[in-house]
């Protein structure tokens, strides 16, 4: 099976005013479509920062990346903008919602972007989530007048409405309960199963990480 | 001013739009003093002098723009510093002294300004009125972010 | 469509306050650049009417500012004398205007009657849109009826070919005078002394006078000519000694400058004035761009979440780049929608107000001048709305999405 993401990364620095931080330093990632791989490592060596880079929201890095057989750094802002939505979901934490839209209007967001060609919004797949992970009753509720489990199943949701072909899922269970933690990480791998969705997931949670085919673990350069 | 809610920035900020609003009217004043004999100039700035107070009221709307953000940057803070034991009171009365008291100081200095250059010292006054009343209208929204 | 009626509703209008800001600050800057725009082209238009009666040998008569007029000291056949003078030794251009009459017409304006004779009348060389050119050559109390030219806005009462019966002031005695055109819509006249302000002829009357009329004129008539008096094809010396004639006879210090001096006086105060009204408006509209810059940064620093999960979730920049482009063109309408009705309501008002040297005729009211200036401000916008938007999206690219996120 061909990869689906061909990274290599000579090095990404992060400048401050006197003070320069380099991380990932000649670091490598192979990863098939299917594939679920979870990223490990302490505080600072750069997972979030990979998980930036992987979904193309970070392209100031030396090295180079094959997405989907197509090298990134050929692709124009707006063909990013549009693999962004289409090909790649992003699980991020509770905070990462529009606080004056609705809980419904957060999570359809990404149609929005999807363009005019093609339908994407599947009434019975957007009501199979709803049901899944039961945000049925908050979907017209801003986000501040949620609770931070029913805000991180609203970030899955938005995460998951194009199918994306990659989920990227930044400590997606770090402020949850064991019941809301199982129901996210078992609809990630759900999705795994039924759409071959390619999982990629940065946590700190070991138990969690173990749950994927691979983990990565990530140390301080030195 | 540990407890404050402003940074330097915040201060400089609204010192520059304070400022700003003070010298419009001054610059306004000042021109009225003046004899202009070209025709065509005193055409032209009559259509801004014959509309000074409206004029200087409606750039006074940049205090509030600054008001109504600074607000909005430093809910979190608000919220946080009333996590640690400070009161949405101390908060506010804080917030409305400091504002008050960088109001002032820039108001002297326009009155330094007008008796340097002979001009009325109470020409500035209405726009104080105007400024405490933008104060007390944020300073009553400072409550609103009690609870994030 | 749908993606940036989005972005208005769910993210600019929830905070309103820096639509309003922004919209005032333009409204400033578009309103100083109209009124220095239409103020730049009066005076233009001003200096073209002086510069085609501005030639070689050409002297306009400009009384001197320290002299008093006393109409008592002054007797009638004073001004005869210096009519007999000017008749004797000159051609000259006549031209006075203002006098009111009582005049019945469908706007119940109060009518001006402008005075000119043969001279005043080719060089200007006014344009009609119906009827023929004053005839000069009518024999005054002899001939039944005197030809005379309409503005537009009396020509519905008074058509091409009508008779109007007019006791005028200025000579004391009942006319019969005869429409013999209509004059172009919006027909000027600069003042030669402050070439911004005009008055306009839409309810104004055109009488011809030759010299048999200006004899039989009273004294109002025949002085108000004297003022702004052109001397053609003459010297100095000639024009030097025709100043002596009206100081003794009048009382009064006329000057009479030439080309160059007017030339001089044109580069020296209008040109120095006009430079200082565009360094102010300059300087005017940099600190209101300053200002409106701060303000689009400061509004940044609160939408940057909003902006950057929409970034994250497939918006490209130059998705954001025509948002943004789409919404200060909003606020650009907005503000010419309202100069636009400012100015037709002020060109209204003088409608209201029955002042017929200012009415105008036009869309809305609005005359050439106002819309070019109208086009002046459009133009700024599009750079103003341009710098705004460049710098909009700098600021919002060099935060990472992620960061603004997580904001």
């Amino acid at each position: 099976m061909t990869n689906i993401i061909d990274l290599s990364i000579r090095e990404k620095v992060y400048k401050k005013k006197k003070t320069q931080l380099s991380i990932l330093n000649n670091f490598k990632l192979e990863v098939k479509a299917g594939e679920k791989i979870a990223i490990v490592g302490e505080s600072g060596v750069g997972k979030s920062s990979l998980l930036n880079i992987i979904g193309l929201l970070d392209t100031d890095y030396s090295g180079e990346y094959t997405l989907f057989g197509s090298l990134t750094d050929n692709l124009h802002a707006s063909e990013l903008a549009q693999w962004r939505n289409q090909k790649v979901g992003f699980v991020l934490q509770e905070s990462a919602l529009i606080d004056s839209l609705t809980i419904e209007e957060n999570i359809k967001l990404p149609l929005f972007y999807a363009g005019t060609e093609k339908n994407f919004f599947e009434p019975e797949y957007f009501e199979n989530v709803i049901n899944a992970i039961e945000i049925k009753s908050i979907l017209k509720k801003k986000p501040l007048e949620c609770s931070g489990g029913e805000k991180s199943r609203a970030v899955f949701a938005r995460g998951i409405i194009m199918k994306p072909q990659i989920i990227l899922s930044d400590e997606p269970t770090a402020s949850l309960d064991v019941e809301n933690r199982e129901r996210i990480i078992n609809l990630l791998f759900k999705m795994n199963e039924e759409f071959k969705t390619t999982i990629i997931t940065v946590t700190h949670d070991l138990e969690v990480a173990n749950r994927h085919d691979k983990v990565v673990h990530l140390e301080r350069s030195k | 001013m540990r407890r404050s809610l402003f940074r330097f920035v915040d201060r400089f900020e609204l010192c520059i739009t304070y400022l700003f609003c003070f010298s419009l009217n001054l610059i306004f004043d000042y021109v009225k003093s003046l004899s202009v004999d070209s025709y065509i100039l005193k055409a032209f700035l009559e259509n801004f002098m014959n509309y000074q107070t409206l004029i200087n009221f409606l750039f006074t709307f940049i205090v509030v723009v600054f008001h109504y953000q600074m607000l909005h940057r430093k809910k979190t803070e608000i919220y946080c510093r009333i996590l640690v034991g400070d009161t949405i009171l101390n908060i506010t009365i804080r917030y409305t002294l400091e504002c008050l008291m960088i109001l002032g100081f820039v108001y002297l200095l326009s009155i330094a300004i007008n008796i340097y250059l002979n001009f009325n010292l109470i020409s500035n006054l209405y726009l104080v009125c105007i400024f405490v009343i933008y104060i007390l209208i944020s300073a009553v929204r400072v409550g609103k972010y009690e609870t994030f | 469509m749908k993606l940036f009626e989005f972005f208005i509703t769910k993210i600019f209008l929830r905070k309103v306050i820096f639509s309003i800001a922004m919209i005032l600050l333009f409204f400033m800057a578009n309103y100083t650049i109209f009124t220095a725009t239409r103020l730049i082209l009066s005076t233009f238009q001003g200096y073209q009417e002086v510069k085609s009666m501005n030639q070689e040998g050409t002297y306009i008569a400009n009384l001197n500012p320290d002299s008093n007029i006393d109409m008592d000291a002054i007797a009638e056949n004073g001004t005869q004398k210096v009519y007999d003078y000017l008749n004797n030794n000159f051609k000259y251009a006549f031209y006075t205007d203002g006098f009111i009459a009582s005049l019945p017409n469908n706007d119940d304006m109060e009518i001006s009657f402008s005075y000119m004779n043969e001279e005043y009348y080719k060089l200007n060389q006014f344009e009609l849109s119906q009827g023929t050119d004053l005839n000069f050559d009518y024999q005054f109390n002899k001939d039944k009826e005197i030809p005379v030219l309409v503005g537009k806005g009396l020509s519905k009462t008074y058509p091409m070919g009508s008779t109007i019966k007019i006791e005028l002031p200025v000579l004391e005695q009942s006319m019969t005078l005869k429409v013999q055109g209509v004059l172009k819509q919006n027909a000027y006249h600069s003042n030669f002394h402050a070439l911004n302000s005009k008055n306009y002829y839409n309810f104004s009357v055109f009488l011809p006078v030759n010299q048999e009329f200006i004899t039989h004129a009273n004294i109002d008539l025949q002085l108000n000519g004297l003022m702004d008096i052109i001397i053609l094809q003459t010297t100095k010396e000639k024009v030097t000694n025709l100043s002596e004639i009206m100081q003794d006879n009048l009382g009064l210090k006329f000057n009479f400058f030439s080309q160059k001096e007017n030339f001089d006086y044109f580069n020296e105060y209008y040109l120095h004035s006009l430079k200082i009204m565009s360094i102010i408006t300059l300087i005017l509209v940099v600190i209101i761009i300053c200002h409106s810059v701060w303000n689009a940064l400061v509004s940044i620093r609160l939408m940057l979440k909003d902006f950057t999960i929409n970034l994250l979730v497939g918006l490209s920049y130059s998705k954001l780049r025509k948002i943004l482009y789409s919404y200060f063109g909003i606020l650009f309408s907005i503000n010419l929608i309202v100069i636009f009705f400012i100015t037709a309501y002020s060109r209204y008002g003088s409608w209201l107000r029955k002042d017929a040297a200012f009415v105008t005729y036009g869309l809305f009211g609005l005359i050439g001048m106002d819309w070019f200036a109208l086009l002046v401000v459009f133009l700024f916008d599009i750079i103003f709305g341009m710098i705004i938007v460049e710098i909009m999206l700098r600021k919002i690219k060099k935060i990472p999405i992620s960061l603004g996120v997580l904001q």
